[in-house]
């Protein structure tokens, strides 16, 4: 009995002393999850703001900038977390990088909007998982005259004035760039087919701007490409999707667009969703349009093997990287994936908070987006945008 | 009360009906009606590919009904496997991509740890007493935290296929030539006949059948139940763990945060299999049998153009039905 | 008798605020039957608890077979084979039969359990006990009767050397006690030290040989039974004679309105065609062995479970009663024979269980009304002569016989006109008893109508005006008790078709 005791309590030990271990790791920087790219680097940053911290009051005033973003959870996040922590150190400013735990965390996400708010910050850099459900935050910043920079998705439809710029991939514009390149690839199919093929759009969501105008560019800029060869398109599948697309909705179209999205954000119904659309014999592409997606698409691929290129095969586009995406690609089952450059949206993102808190006109920086491909994902420039 | 045994339908005393269990029998029906439907309404879901996927989505959250179906016999739950499963996972992968282990110290780490969870589940609800929901919502909590924080936030990739380190994703599934064969299926029977031994007919089941049914009187009997009891909730961890390697086999990446509401998929499993919410009875097989009901909705309902909404509706009207059930055969034993 | 095998000598226990046990002496010798009584909180479960290790005594000695011995809990006791037979049912109701008898120490075969094995001692025990009941059976489908002769032979198959009986014979039918005692007389034969609690006198005087009395957590006193009479006995435990006197006449008037008609009431397999009326200030005594289905027709009458057909008037008006909550607002109360179960809610306080059923009276608003709700539940505390320290206490501390006041209060507080008492001294020692029977005398003098449920003949010859006689579900007899016998109603009891 008493031995038994010693022993649980033995475990409880162990577990507290992890937690606690862990714990004195994650005070570097953020609060719900401790972001780092690796562990090198990790150390480094916590240097490096240990520095800031102490030197910044002198520098540049007291100078502070809450940035909340949409979680932890995929390495683009630690990219953009690496450039704008160069950046702050470069300004000698320091930072609050924060993000809940999930995408599917919208009132998580508005709670530590209100927290930084609450910081009383010089501005406040924002990456809205709903921009509805942030508006009041947003008013309320507003009256508090803390000026809001969006990124990564930005803010739209906010009220006028609150949000001064948003440093964002037009993710429209990527979308677009990527229904450019599928079309390419799949021009010659659509051409030949006697009867419809069918394009899919895996989306992770119908909520977050990002992830709806990646979809909506691809979607609207495939509808002309194929209307511009004289051939005729539609859009079936989510509700959202459907009605916000600029294509018409026909019947008997020689090409339908098929957009689905999961009830719930996990792996399983992702992949179910794109074996969905794999199993379809008229599928002849397949674009997911974040690296959740991607990876979905990778998953829903391994019992399928239909992602390729010839005669018989699916054309697979994903958006962004990690390594699974990034070796999809490079073995040739992804065609090619799109990425954003997440370090300089992180540098254009502190540049923008800092020259707002300053005083000084700020305006929208388009931080820009890159295709990539097998042959060229190795070059210095795409690369330096991909992660792990 | 005894009315009702007098309006037992020859259905409930047939002796083969009897031996193997009333809902086994529904769920078994409801399993085959469902497949039979499928395959009608949807050619491709008659594809061998749909059916290697049924088993790929199945093995982790298999594994976690099993073990959370201990945690239910004694009369509790084990909220933390959700969250738990995606916590373990990132650590075995964290150890194997991020610090250079082999891939089997990964994957004992992650079991261990996983088992470390079950013990402090045990020791809060076996020993301190504490309420299983309460204490387990803790753990959960703790856990998704604890992912996060050791992986430094970043979500991890266990090695892929083809590489050398990508091995134990043949454990769940091998390639010979084109052709994949879902051998993960022979270790869950293989598993499923060893717990469903350690359920009937070990001590350890039987206690813990015993304390969900009357923990006073099983301790008064002599019976160690503090120590049964924990051991459920370690049973419950150790196969968190295992699906903890079958999530990273199917899914490859694990990422930081996710994982709430699994726990939910793999507790429905069970008890649409049979197990009493309020403890004292439950079957392995049942909950196995329960987890395919719940992965032939989530796969087979996309295949007939139902937009996702609907197969949480479905699922969840089956769940209650399920319930429903229980609460008859109790109100029948009353 | 041979020699002593169990000695506890000066034993002292306090808990917070009460000196459970004051200097207690019991000495137990092989093959004989040592009586244990006292009133409530005597301190006689707590000595026992003492001896099997659930309490750690303060002070004094326990020898047992002629070593100084302390168990730190009931396994390490039953390891060294002195066993209680609780009086509380405690099953498993999910797992067999036999892997109740055999919990904790189950036969194996290699790693695994030999359920074969176990179900075959089982069914040896079960002969040797001549009952008959399936080793393979759920524990949950058996009747309390049945399931207390399970407990019983669950402690006979342990390699038991002193046995402690905690009322083994509240819950059997006089046939079944029949059976109990030859088991005792067996046991003794064997040399075996038998503690028997129990509150029948009767009993006390046919199968023990030695009583020690026990009275507010202090020794009294040991007899040699055959020496003493029952009022030597009452008189340590309690100082006083204590009874109603038997009733050999109804007081009830022949024209006595009736308050309560049932007719052709069915419900399943134990209640077939059951009528009978109830007179205004009577009580009317169901009695038959376990199983012959009056529970069940009580149950039926009050809602509690569904009805086939019959009709019930209450005051000459036909009701539809389809749930207890019908019932209530009929004015009809049923105290269960299962008070843990059915009756009270033990984790409450004694006025939160008075005002249950009667809630809404108390409201004030949306809140409770606590000091209404305290002063009512004290008026009956203090009529009913509830030992509580106060009406905030927990009904988990108070006894089996000042939990069922607090049942019969709450029927009181609702105050209904027709009370059904199912066992209603069933666990309860003889001076809470003789309370009880005072109470319901009282009741019906007061115009209240009572129908009483008993297994023990003496209460239903002592209290009945009127007697109705069930056996396997049909009702086979009537007896008034200026004709009733025990032989009379045990033949209506047995009068099987």
């Amino acid at each position: 009995m008493r031995k038994k005791l010693v022993s649980t309590l033995l475990s409880v030990t162990l577990v507290a002393a992890m937690l606690v271990g862990c714990g004195s790791k994650a005070e570097t920087t953020a609060e719900t999850a401790a972001p780092a790219t690796e562990t090198a680097e990790a150390a480094d940053t916590t240097e490096a703001a240990a520095e800031t911290e102490t030197a910044a009051p002198a520098a540049t005033g007291d100078m502070k900038f809450e940035i909340v973003s949409k979680g932890f959870q995929h390495q683009y996040w630690q990219a953009v977390l690496k450039g704008a922590q160069n950046k702050a150190d470069e300004l000698g400013v320091t930072i609050n990088f924060v993000g809940p735990n999930s995408e599917s965390d919208i009132a998580d996400q508005v709670q530590m909007l209100n927290n930084a708010i609450n910081a009383k910050p010089a501005a406040i850099g924002l990456a809205a998982l709903d921009t509805s459900a942030c508006l009041d935050a947003i008013q309320t910043a507003k009256d508090s005259s803390i000026p809001i920079i969006g990124f990564d998705s930005g803010v739209p439809d906010a009220p006028e004035g609150a949000v001064l710029a948003n440093c964002a991939t037009d993710n429209y514009a990527a979308g677009e760039l990527a229904a450019e390149n599928t079309y390419a690839a799949i021009k010659d199919t659509i051409a030949k087919a006697s009867a419809p093929v069918r394009i899919g759009v895996l989306g992770q969501d119908a909520t977050a701007e990002s992830i709806i105008n990646r979809g909506l560019g691809f979607i609207d800029k495939m509808g002309e490409l194929i209307k511009a060869d004289g051939k005729t398109v539609t859009v079936e599948g989510n509700d959202k999707y459907v009605n916000d697309s600029k294509c018409e909705k026909t019947s008997g179209a020689d090409v339908v667009i098929e957009v689905l999205v999961p009830a719930q954000v996990t792996s399983e119904l992702s992949s179910i969703d794109c074996q969905t659309l794999l199993n379809k014999a008229d599928t002849i592409a397949v674009y997911g349009s974040n690296q959740h997606s991607g990876e979905a698409m990778v998953t829903a691929n391994e019992n399928l093997n239909k992602f390729g290129t010839g005669e018989g095969k699916v054309v697979g586009v994903a958006f962004d990287s990690g390594a699974v995406i990034k070796a999809a690609v490079k073995d040739g089952t992804f065609l090619g994936a799109i990425t954003q450059a997440p370090v300089a949206m992180g540098e254009a993102l502190v540049q923008s908070l800092y020259d707002a808190a300053s005083g000084n006109s700020v305006a929208d920086v388009d931080t820009g987006c890159q295709w990539y491909t097998a042959d060229t994902m190795d070059s210095e420039e795409i690369a330096q945008n991909l992660y792990d | 009360m005894s009315n009702n045994k007098s309006k037992e339908s020859a259905f409930t005393n047939n002796p083969i009906v009897r031996a193997i269990g009333t809902q086994k029998i529904v769920v078994i029906i409801v399993l085959l009606v469902l497949f039979g439907f499928f395959c009608i309404m949807s050619p491709a879901f008659r594809n061998y590919s749909t059916i290697l996927s049924i088993f790929d989505y199945s093995y982790y959250i298999t594994f976690m009904a099993i073990g959370v179906t201990f945690a239910l016999i004694t009369g509790g739950v084990d909220l933390s496997i959700g969250t738990g499963m995606i916590c373990y996972g990132l650590i075995g992968g964290y150890l194997i991509t991020q610090k250079g282990m082999p891939v089997v110290v990964g994957i004992i780490v992650t079991i261990l740890v996983a088992m470390l969870i079950g013990t402090l589940n045990g020791v809060l609800v076996a020993i301190l007493n504490l309420p299983p929901f309460i204490a387990t919502l803790g753990t959960m909590m703790l856990v998704r935290g604890l992912g996060s924080i050791i992986t430094g936030g970043i979500s991890i990739t266990w090695p892929p296929a083809g590489s050398e380190q990508g091995w134990f994703r043949s454990i769940f599934k091998i390639s010979i030539g084109e052709g994949k064969f879902p051998i993960g299926f022979i270790w869950v029977i293989l598993i499923v006949v060893i717990m469903s031994l350690i359920l009937n007919k070990s001590k350890i089941g039987r206690y813990i059948i015993a304390i969900g049914s009357n923990k006073e009187a099983t301790r008064l009997s002599g019976v160690n139940v503090i120590k049964y009891h924990m051991i459920a909730y370690i049973i419950s961890g150790f196969f968190t763990g295992l699906a903890a390697v079958a999530y990273a086999a199917t899914f490859q990446a694990v990422a930081p945060g996710t994982g709430a509401g699994l726990e939910l998929d793999a507790i429905g499993g069970a008890i649409i299999g049979g197990t009493s919410m309020t403890g004292g009875s439950g079957s392995i097989v049942g909950t196995l049998l329960g987890v395919f009901i719940m992965s032939m909705l989530k796969t087979g309902l996309p295949f007939i153009g139902l937009q996702a909404n609907w197969q949480q509706i479905i699922t969840g009207l089956i769940l209650i039905g399920a319930v429903f059930m229980d609460v008859m055969k109790k109100k029948k034993k009353a | 008798m041979g020699e002593v095998i169990l000695t506890m000598k000066g034993i002292d226990k306090s808990f917070p605020g009460v000196h459970a046990l004051d200097h207690v002496d019991l000495e137990v010798k092989k093959g004989e039957v040592h009586a244990l009584m006292g009133e409530n909180g005597a301190g006689k479960s707590t000595l026992m608890k003492v001896l099997t290790g659930i309490y750690s005594k303060d002070e004094g000695t326990i020898i047992y077979e002629g070593r100084e011995v302390e168990f730190s809990n009931p396994r390490e006791a039953q390891a060294q084979g002195i066993i209680i037979v609780h009086q509380e049912l405690n099953m498993m109701n999910d797992l067999t039969v036999a892997q109740n008898i055999f919990i904790g120490r189950e036969p194996m075969k290699g790693h695994l359990i030999d359920d074969a094995k176990m179900n075959e001692e089982a069914k040896k025990l079960f002969e040797r006990l001549n009952i008959e009941i399936d080793p393979t059976e759920s524990m949950g489908n058996l009747t309390v009767g049945k399931q207390q002769m399970c407990e019983i032979a669950k402690a006979i198959s342990h390699e038991a050397k002193v046995i402690v009986f905690d009322e083994p014979s509240a819950a059997l039918t006089e046939s079944e006690i029949e059976e109990l005692f030859k088991i005792i007389r067996d046991l003794r034969e064997k040399e075996m030290g038998i503690v028997y609690i129990s509150h029948r006198m009767d009993e006390i005087k046919v199968i023990t040989d030695r009583v020690t009395v026990m009275r507010d957590g202090g020794y009294v006193g040991t007899l040699i039974t055959k020496d003493c009479t029952k009022d030597d006995i009452i008189n340590m435990m309690v100082g006083r004679v204590i009874y109603e006197d038997p009733k050999t006449e109804s007081a009830v008037p022949k024209d006595a309105p009736v308050v309560l008609k049932v007719e052709n009431l069915n419900a399943g397999k134990l209640v077939r065609d059951i009528s009978f009326e109830l007179h205004k200030g009577e009580i009317l005594g169901f009695s038959g062995l376990m199983g012959a289905g009056r529970t069940e027709t009580a149950r039926a009458l009050f809602g509690a479970d569904a009805k086939e057909s019959g009709d019930i008037y209450i005051n000459g008006k036909k009701v539809e009663i389809n749930n207890p909550e019908d019932a209530v607002a009929n004015g009809i109360g049923y105290l269960s024979e299962d008070r843990k179960r059915y009756g009270i809610v033990v984790d409450k306080t004694v006025a939160e269980n008075s005002t249950m059923a009667t809630l809404k009276d108390f409201m004030k608003g949306p809140f409770i009304n606590k000091k209404k709700e305290r002063e009512v539940a004290q008026k009956y505390v203090d009529s009913l002569k509830t030992k509580t320290p106060s009406v905030d206490q927990l009904v988990v501390n108070l006894s089996g016989g000042n939990q069922q006041k607090v049942v019969i209060a709450k029927w009181l507080v609702k105050n209904c006109d027709i009370l059904i008492f199912d066992e209603p001294t069933r666990g309860i020692d003889v001076g809470a008893k003789s309370e009880i029977y005072h109470l319901m005398n009282q009741l019906v003098a007061e115009g209240k109508s009572i129908i009483m449920i008993s297994s023990e003949m003496t209460e239903i010859l002592r209290m009945s005006d009127r007697i109705i006689v069930m056996c396997e579900g049909k009702q086979t007899g009537e007896i008034r008790i200026e004709e009733a016998t025990q032989e009379i109603v045990m033949q209506a009891a047995t009068l099987r078709n």
